[in-house]
């Protein structure tokens, strides 16, 4: 109470002391978000509105880079394969890890060791990954081609799988579904555990079979968490750079498609941040949708 | 416990305050120790070692100069730059190819009158004079960086294959495209020719010459853009039929081991190359013999070197060869104890035993730019012994190219900013890769092309 006494005047009383004590505890975190998240995120909207000059004279043009950014076809492009992207790699990684989890839940010999090598595509570096990847996938010397073509022929020719425009979206779908899938199990594997074994057993005496039992118990059990990764998962792919960028430069997200727009080329600051803003409603608007609906909050 | 995690939250408050006072505390000490960024494009790690062993023997004999080596890609190094412009930190100097030297110059970021002043202390008689052109400003004498370094491109080529075939060697449209055709087996794996394909420098570089020879530039002599021209598509169509005996898919330099491995006949290459194709053990990082044995041409030919010979010069209309000239330029800087140290550094790498070490790195593919260094026997005699290998002539020959380099941003000897600026932005490039990998109309393409391009223009 001495403490206490010292640091807030005497008239305050234990109500307000602990309002003032709150604030306090949440003042360095506030802070960083507001310097490091909200300055940056209302700066850019303010960019939108200008034509951004590298001297630093930036010249008010209203809403014509949202005029540019809209009438412009690659813009759609780039909005159709982040919507094919993120569908896909968001399915893909939650019913792989769905699965995964579900047979790692089981007992068999080494299942410590099975468990923690599933975690590798997820814990290794992007970059010692991605050079691998496209050493597989290389046209000329790489082990895909060599199998598939030269010892299978499988197909008529050889070919770029990475690096031709039109695949390329599939393979960094495919890239991103082994890389992050370990995080869904992980996160299902966990709830699992966690189910009362009592509700199974007292299933098996009413008779119920293995996909009754997934369907009654399982499921609605893992309900939420699996919402939640769905989410998490959309919300990350959604502005995923690294893993798309490094991959291939030819799969342009809306992420890597801002980049090429604000900083190559004849680098449209402006047009970049206006895409930014863009892509910025657009997940909130669906985390808000998604929220309500589905997580029931 | 109350009073501890208030006393710690004070602190933890107070801390950023802190570090403000001590920021400005060393600002106050400027004049004494100075520090500085220098970005070079020479990103392989070996040359960064033998960069940072010049820096730490410059900072040694000057304890109040600090020099931080950074990395970046050339094909980042516009874009890095201008961010660095647009934030307001600038390092102090860089290492980058001149057309992207005069792009900053022409965004007024460099600091001319230091780099002017270097050269004349230097001597201007001392330089080639082509590689000084360059990088001169449009007032004549005035310098927008230095040349440092450069080497030229052309095509090296299978001579053992060529002479079995029958084949001319690849110095004219037609003949190249002849046997580009003639050696294309992909079913063998095996191509005709490595062009570049991908959105990067590198196809720009194998463009250029190509479009020269064809007397179709970017600008005319009055500066008026002139590049949606008969002569320009007819080279663009040109390159895109090269392009499709390519190996698969989009390309870039990096595909030059396939060369080395004896799956290509032909390949777009600057004199960089000439230590993979002597040395062993140079070569031996671009093999994959051990991994897949059973994969044609998977060991090193020793007689590789013997079997390839060097087409630098494309002739449709006219001659015309590439090369770049590697530039040391300074950016403007609020403190001029900076620039000071700068200049030193530079000058400092200018000095015979400093230069020479800096061009052993990469023989054949770094060449000096100053006339005595060429001819100093200590720079002929390289520790990997390529000058042996190829003899002093055909070295002669590459240094001679050099001062004859040709670019799109000099038209009648009157320097155009704006074609260093299409270069810088990759315009070109970008195009190529809409027509051979995403199947755009040349038409099409090229009109896109010509309004980036005018954005620039315009400006």
């Amino acid at each position: 109470m001495e403490t206490a006494k010292r640091l807030y005047p005497a008239t305050l009383d234990r109500k307000a002391r602990e309002e003032i004590f709150g604030w306090v505890l949440i003042l360095p975190a506030l802070v960083i978000i507001l310097s490091l998240i909200l300055y940056p995120i209302f700066y850019n909207i303010y960019l939108s509105f200008f034509n951004v000059n590298l001297d630093g004279v930036n010249t008010y043009i209203g809403l014509d880079n949202y005029k540019g950014v809209v009438f412009d076809s690659f813009f759609w492009n780039s909005v159709v394969t982040t919507f094919l992207y993120v569908v896909f790699t968001t399915i893909g990684t939650t019913f792989m890890g769905l699965i995964v989890a579900l047979a790692m839940n089981k007992t068999f010999p080494l299942r410590w060791l099975v468990r923690s090598l599933i975690l590798l595509p997820y814990v290794a570096p992007v970059i010692s990954v991605v050079f691998a990847w496209q050493f597989i996938f290389d046209p000329v010397n790489g082990i895909f081609m060599d199998i598939t073509f030269n010892k299978l022929h499988l197909f008529a020719n050889r070919f770029n799988l990475i690096g031709s425009p039109k695949a390329a979206v599939w393979v960094a779908i495919l890239f991103s579904i082994w890389k992050n899938f370990p995080f869904s199990y992980l996160m299902i594997l966990s709830r699992l555990q966690a189910i009362d074994k009592n509700l199974f057993e007292a299933a098996e005496i009413d008779g119920a079979g293995t996909w009754q039992k997934f369907k009654a118990i399982t499921f609605p059990e893992l309900y939420f968490v699996m919402g939640a990764i769905v989410l998490l998962r959309i919300i990350w792919n959604f502005n995923k750079f690294e893993e798309v960028f490094l991959l291939t430069k030819n799969v342009k997200v809306l992420s890597v498609y801002t980049y090429f727009k604000a900083f190559t080329g004849t680098m449209e600051l402006g047009q970049g941040a206006a895409i930014a803003v863009i892509q910025f409603s657009l997940l909130i608007s669906f985390i808000l949708i998604y929220v309500k609906k589905v997580l029931k909050w | 416990m109350k009073k501890i995690i208030i006393t710690f939250m004070c602190v933890l408050l107070l801390l950023p305050v802190a570090g403000v006072f001590a920021n400005g505390a060393q600002e106050a000490k400027a004049t004494g120790p100075v520090s500085f960024d220098f970005w070079t494009t020479e990103t392989q790690s070996d040359r960064m070692a033998t960069i940072q062993v010049l820096i730490d023997t410059f900072t040694a004999l000057n304890p109040d100069v600090t020099i931080n080596l950074v990395a970046v890609d050339e094909n980042d190094m516009a874009a890095n730059v201008q961010t660095a412009a647009a934030a307001g930190t600038l390092p102090g100097m860089f290492e980058a190819g001149a057309e992207t030297a005069v792009a900053f110059g022409a965004d007024n970021i460099l600091d001319t009158d230091a780099a002017t002043r270097i050269i004349k202390g230097i001597g201007e008689d001392k330089y080639y004079a082509g590689t000084l052109k360059l990088l001169e400003t449009s007032n004549k004498g005035t310098y927008y960086a230095l040349p440092y370094h450069g080497w030229i491109q052309g095509i090296w080529y299978r001579t053992d294959w060529f002479k079995e075939a029958g084949l001319k060697p690849p110095a004219t449209w037609e003949d190249t495209l002849k046997a580009a055709k003639y050696f294309y087996k992909p079913d063998e794996n095996q191509y005709g020719i490595l062009v570049g394909t991908k959105a990067e420098g590198y196809t720009e570089q194998c463009f250029t010459p190509i479009a020269m020879s064809n007397e179709a530039s970017l600008f005319d002599k009055d500066g008026k853009l002139i590049f949606n021209s008969p002569n320009m598509k007819e080279a663009v169509e040109y390159y895109a039929d090269l392009a499709k005996y390519n190996p698969p898919g989009p390309q870039t330099w990096r595909a030059r081991d396939y060369y080395l491995q004896g799956k290509l006949a032909m390949f777009y290459y600057s004199t960089y190359i000439m230590d993979d194709l002597a040395l062993q053990d140079v070569a031996a990082g671009s093999l994959t013999g051990k991994n897949f044995e059973n994969l044609k041409g998977s060991s090193f030919d020793p007689d590789l070197v013997k079997n390839t010979g060097f087409a630098p010069i494309m002739t449709k209309k006219q001659p015309a060869g590439f090369g770049v000239v590697v530039a040391l330029g300074l950016f403007k800087q609020k403190d001029p104890a900076v620039t000071a140290a700068a200049e030193k550094f530079i000058n400092y790498l200018y000095t015979q035993n400093a230069y020479i070490t800096f061009l052993h790195m990469a023989p054949g593919g770094m060449n000096p730019v100053l006339k005595s260094i060429a001819t100093n026997p200590l720079f002929q005699n390289d520790p990997k012994g390529i000058f042996k290998h190829y003899g002093p002539e055909k070295m002669a020959e590459i240094i001679q190219g050099l001062n004859s380099i040709e670019t799109f941003s000099i038209v009648g000897g009157k320097r155009i900013e704006a074609a260093s600026q299409i270069s810088a932005k990759q315009i070109i490039p970008q195009m190529m890769y809409k027509i051979t990998q995403e199947g755009m109309d040349v038409d099409k393409a090229m009109d896109w092309a010509n309004s980036e391009m005018e954005k620039i223009t315009n400006n």
